[in-house]
């Protein structure tokens, strides 16, 4: 990771990326280090000061490094600014033209403070240097997900042919938030694409704001009421510093920004009552970088606001099992919106559009769990069916579970989100089945369950003409499994490696069979379908929002069908407020405002 | 033109006589703004949400609309009259002398309405100055918005310091026939005024001047305002490096457009015929009819551009501006007034200075309602034109529309206050037309600085 450029450090990037390597294990002088790291030490504890220490050692190091790489003071300043929030990656922004971005100044500190043993200011308490140490601790190869705080990127994937046009997300949303009458954060639309190529694939679009890394709506705000969270990227607006100017929903291009234009409907107090048994008002919440700010839940008069993703979930006022999650997720029947850190890979946004076909199929399938299948299982025989018939499963479903399995690799209920808890489901259900006695990855087994070749006992590993590949669109399932073959890796060269592997490994003894990855991935694929596309969306835009989406991408020439809604109605579903009422939704927000407008002459421009 | 020769009795009339068109115009201007001082308390009261604005998206409306798009207006105006008094004096044109102080006053009276319009249009003003300025240092480097709210801020400030500074001269030798019961604001404006500065003040008014026109395409209706706008992709309509020079030729044809109708009514109502000559007004027309041309080049160029092989949102947003009135209009009315402004220079006796008011107010009235359309043209036609079935209808609101009359109503006080305090012409000009147009100020200097020695002695 911070390998991606070597030459900042004479010391070279191996070195970097071993960074509890000890100086002594280098050429370099291991005395000059152990002095600084105690130094550096000195300077945590506020008896040295930085730039004292850097004059100190200054010399030292360019005759030792050649070259000194470590935070000067005004590097350290910066790396303080940035952690202070919009302040720093404004700045930085400014002058940052042509320089590296913040992220890699960061890695690079990060990096060259540990080399010199300045590690050690990593405990100084204050963002900066919090900031500096998780950055360090992302460079470590190691890759623990968890990974440093600096490192949390909160995003969705949304996949739009899951998505049954329910509009729950929306209504879950206002009633969260409690937000007016057409104040739709969520908003859920179909659209006609004329120009688009003809798709199998609904033309919906689910759209939240996109909490973009570069969002424009930002950089404009003459505020800084309109930030971005450094502890998770969070987009926000500071209800008590914005002035209302608009400057933010105008500059964004997604059209996701609503004005608070009149008295909300609904008041603070009655929020805060609401949700007094919570750890705090879901309005005000402190992400642990700054002080508290007035970010969530319905904006007060001539206030911006829009779709927060829940920050008060995220800094654990509602609970830590809220921690991570989203009203509309969370609403969602089919699963079709995935919240998650974008920033791990195996976070269920990232898990889920890494192979949405085993996504849609974790989030469909039910595995039983463990204790019950044992259960189910006891007295029952070891084969296929009368596992399959004791446990109450149909081959599908358990060639699905032993799919997601093989299909899932080392990253097998990595991460801490719903799909890695699946995951999890999948593999206890199947060690239980396993330990019953059926051999899952046994090739007769995993055979009958369309998941690997028969095992050919009788004939030698030689090419033969009729091998079919997995790969091949029309090769049907059953087909391919009623052929007699597994060894065509000589005919087909685009699946050489997995194929060539079952050859090999192919023997009577079931232990050291190698699960056969395309075939589960066809199957998953044949289960759930792959969707249409998978894109950002404007990603010309230079945004990098923080949205996946799977499914038909809408063209420049796309447009909102009429009426809204999809399929379901807008004005057909309602929300419940804090105050107990309950709210008839709106699409068209104009229609609300228009009757406090003076003087509505009910004509346009 | 004239037989009269101008005297200081002439630039002095406004201060010393009070007429009953001056009380009716002072009552009806003043409504105007009072009525829509009552809007903007309502407004305050009730939120933005009496205005015809809603937003855009799913909101079904535009976010910004008539405040801005008159907000732009009057800055278009502002600098325009700022460039246009910088030009008679840096290079000389001292044919223009006369208005050049009307066009300075007028700047200070367009950016006061624009400030205001800053004020009217946020939904939080109250904030404006714990949010904006104790966030200033880190907004200012990112935010078109501070930009201006800075660049308005020093332009008034700069166009403040250079009236003074003309104004002491004046003032010095005038103060005798000035009433006492300004005394107050005489001695401040003359503090510490000594006849050599003179010399002094005009190098500075010179290099205020030439800083005026370098900076004007740059930090005027060239750079920050249009940046406002052109800096977002997400516009097909706004986005883009014509904006800047387009910007500048409605800030000059506006303010052109003004300072005549200004400068009519001063001459109508003080008999200036002598002073404000036609002479003058075929000098404005004809740089009128210039700029225009500018106009209407630069508007050329965008259509062009966006319609012979456009990407789709820009071929949208171009499409739209040929069938909407709001675009056709004003551009049929510039068109018609450069065509008449070219028939003047080929039959001079087309011109009347009834005519070149109306071009005036046509030209007023095009920079202005294609300054609306160009605000709400970006959000009618986004990049993300996906919300078709939420389309961003809008029609100002009565308290929209007040606040136009209110803020003309505004500047028209202005004017018709300061007139009663300072004179409108300044009296160089006075003692350049009596000249022989060469080098005459210093012999012309004579006699006022005679008559003007008491006074300062008294001081
Ligand atoms: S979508 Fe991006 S630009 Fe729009 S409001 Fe959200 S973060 Fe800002
Ligand atoms: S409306 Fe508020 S958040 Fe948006 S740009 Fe203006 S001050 Fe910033």
């Amino acid at each position: 990771m911070s390998a991606d450029d070597e030459s900042f450090h004479p010391l070279g990037e191996e070195w970097e990326n071993d960074l509890e390597g000890m100086l002594d294990d280098t050429e370099y002088d291991t005395d000059l280090g152990m002095a600084m790291a105690e130094d550096a030490m000195r300077v945590t504890r506020g008896e040295l000061s930085e730039a004292d220490f850097h004059e100190k050692y200054h010399e030292e190091v360019l005759e030792e490094f050649g070259e000194d790489n470590r935070p000067t003071q005004e590097a350290y300043e910066k790396a303080q600014e940035e952690a202070k929030g919009t302040v720093g990656r404004m700045l930085s922004r400014f002058d940052g033209d042509g320089e590296e971005p913040r992220r890699d100044v960061m890695k690079k500190m990060g990096a060259g403070a540990a080399a010199v043993g300045l590690g050690a200011w990593a405990t100084v308490d204050d963002g900066g240097q919090e900031a500096v140490a998780a950055q360090d601790e992302e460079d470590d190869e190691s890759g623990a997900p968890e990974g440093g705080e600096g490192d949390v990127q909160w995003g969705m994937a949304i996949d739009l042919e899951r998505c049954d046009g329910c509009l729950s997300c929306v209504t879950a949303c206002s009633s969260e938030n409690n937000l007016d009458q057409g104040v739709n954060w969520m908003y859920v639309l179909e659209f006609e694409d004329p120009g688009a190529s003809s798709s199998t694939s609904r033309n919906r679009l689910v759209r939240p704001c996109q909490h973009c890394t570069d969002a424009p709506c930002e950089k404009v705000c003459p505020t800084t009421a309109r930030h971005t969270r450094d502890s998770d990227g969070l987009v926000l607006t500071d209800y008590d510093v914005c002035i209302g100017c608009r400057y933010c929903q105008v500059a964004c291009p997604y059209g996701v920004n609503y004005f608070q234009w009149d008295e909300p409907d609904i008041s603070t107090d009655e929020i805060a009552e609401f949700h007094e048994d919570m750890d705090g008002d879901h309005m005000t919440t402190d992400d642990g970088y700054g002080s508290e700010r007035w970010v969530d839940s319905r904006a007060p008069r001539g206030v911006m606001s829009k779709c927060t993703m829940c920050p008060t979930r995220q800094d654990g006022q509602m609970g830590d099992e809220m921690v991570g999650t989203t009203a509309c997720e969370e609403a969602c029947p089919p699963d079709a919106i995935q919240f998650g850190n974008m920033h791990n890979e195996s976070s269920d946004p990232q898990k889920y559009a890494d192979n949405p076909a085993r996504g849609r199929t974790l989030a469909q399938i039910n595995p039983p769990s463990a204790d019950e299948l044992e259960e189910d299982l006891e007295g029952a025989d070891e084969d296929l069916e009368s596992v399959l018939e004791a446990a109450d499963l149909d081959e599908e479903e358990l060639a699905l579970m032993i799919a997601v399995q093989i299909t899932g690799g080392d990253e097998m209920g990595d991460g801490d989100g719903d799909v890695a808890d699946l995951e999890n489901d999948v593999t206890e259900a199947l060690a239980a089945i396993e330990s019953h006695g059926l051999g899952l990855a046994n090739q007769e087994v995993l055979a009958e369950l369309d998941l690997a070749d028969e095992p050919d006992l009788d004939e030698p590993a030689d090419g033969d003409e009729e091998g079919v590949d997995v790969d091949d669109e029309d090769a049907d399932a059953d087909d391919e499994a009623e052929d007699e073959e597994g060894e065509d890796e000589e005919e087909n060269d685009d699946d050489e490696e997995e194929n060539g592997d079952d050859e090999e490994e192919e023997d009577e003894d079931d232990e050291a069979f190698e699960p056969d990855e395309e075939a589960a991935q066809f199957l998953l694929e044949q289960f759930a379908g792959t969707p249409a596309s998978n894109f950002k969306l404007l990603e010309e835009q230079g945004t990098n929002p923080n949205i996946i989406y799977l499914g038909n991408e809408p063209g420049p020439q796309a447009e909102q069908t009429e009426p809204t809604g999809t399929g379901v109605n807008y004005e057909d579903i309602s929300y419940e407020r804090a105050d107990g009422e309950s709210v008839e939704a709106v699409d068209n927000r104009k229609d609300v405002l228009d009757e406090g407008t003076v003087g509505d002459a009910g004509v346009s421009l | 033109m004239s037989t009269k020769s101008p005297t200081e009795a002439d630039i002095l009339r406004p201060i010393q006589n009070v007429s009953k068109t001056y009380f009716i115009m002072f009552a009806v201007a003043a409504l105007a703004l009072g009525a829509f001082l009552i809007g903007w308390a309502y407004q305050l009261q009730q939120g933005l949400v009496v205005t015809g604005l809603s937003d855009w998206g799913s909101g079904g409306g535009v976010t910004w609309g008539l405040y801005i798009g008159a907000f732009i207006w009057w800055v278009g105006i502002a600098h325009g009259g700022i460039i246009l008094s910088a030009a008679v004096r840096l290079l000389g044109m001292d044919r223009y002398m006369p208005v050049a102080r009307l066009a300075e006053l007028l700047t200070l009276a367009g950016l006061s309405a624009a400030g205001f319009y800053i004020l009217v249009h946020m939904g939080r003003p109250d904030r404006m100055v714990t949010s904006v300025l104790g966030h200033y240092h880190i907004t200012v480097n990112n935010s078109p918005l501070v930009w201006d709210v800075t660049v308005i801020t020093a332009y008034f400030v700069l166009t403040a310091t250079y009236l003074a500074l003309t104004i002491r001269y004046d003032v010095t030798r005038l103060r005798d026939q000035l009433p006492d019961r300004f005394d107050p604001v005489y001695d401040g404006l003359t503090l510490g005024y000594s006849e050599k500065e003179d010399q002094i003040i005009d190098r500075m008014v010179w290099w205020v001047a030439l800083a005026i026109i370098i900076m004007a395409p740059l930090l005027l209706h060239g750079g920050v305002i249009p940046w406002l706008f052109a800096v977002l992709p997400n516009y097909p309509g706004w986005f883009g490096a014509v904006q800047g020079p387009q910007f500048l030729t409605i800030a000059l044809t506006s303010a052109i457009s003004g300072v005549i109708l200004l400068s009519a009514a001063f001459r109508w109502a003080y008999d200036w015929d002598h002073i404000i000559t036609d002479d003058i007004f075929r000098g404005l027309l004809l740089w009128l009819g210039f700029f225009c041309l500018l106009f209407l080049w630069l508007q050329l160029q965008q259509l062009t551009a966006g319609s012979f092989h456009p990407t789709v949102d820009h071929g949208a947003a171009t499409a739209s501006k040929f069938s909407h009135p709001l675009y056709v209009g004003p551009i049929l009315g510039v068109l018609g007034v450069l065509g008449f402004i070219f028939a003047t220079t080929i039959r001079p006796s087309l011109f009347t200075k009834l005519r070149a008011m109306i071009a005036g107010v046509i030209v007023l009235t095009a920079t202005l309602l294609e300054k609306l359309y160009f605000v709400l043209s970006g959000f009618w036609y986004p990049t993300f034109s996906i919300y078709e079935a939420t389309p961003g209808d809008y029609f100002p609101s009565a308290i929209e529309i007040s606040s136009l009359l209110g803020t003309i109503g505004l500047v028209v006080l202005f004017f018709l206050a300061v007139a009663k305090v300072i004179p409108v012409v300044e009296l160089h000009a006075i003692e350049h037309l009596r000249g022989d147009h060469g080098h005459g100020h210093e012999p012309e200097h004579e006699p006022v600085e005679e008559s003007t020695k008491q006074p300062e002695v008294e001081a």
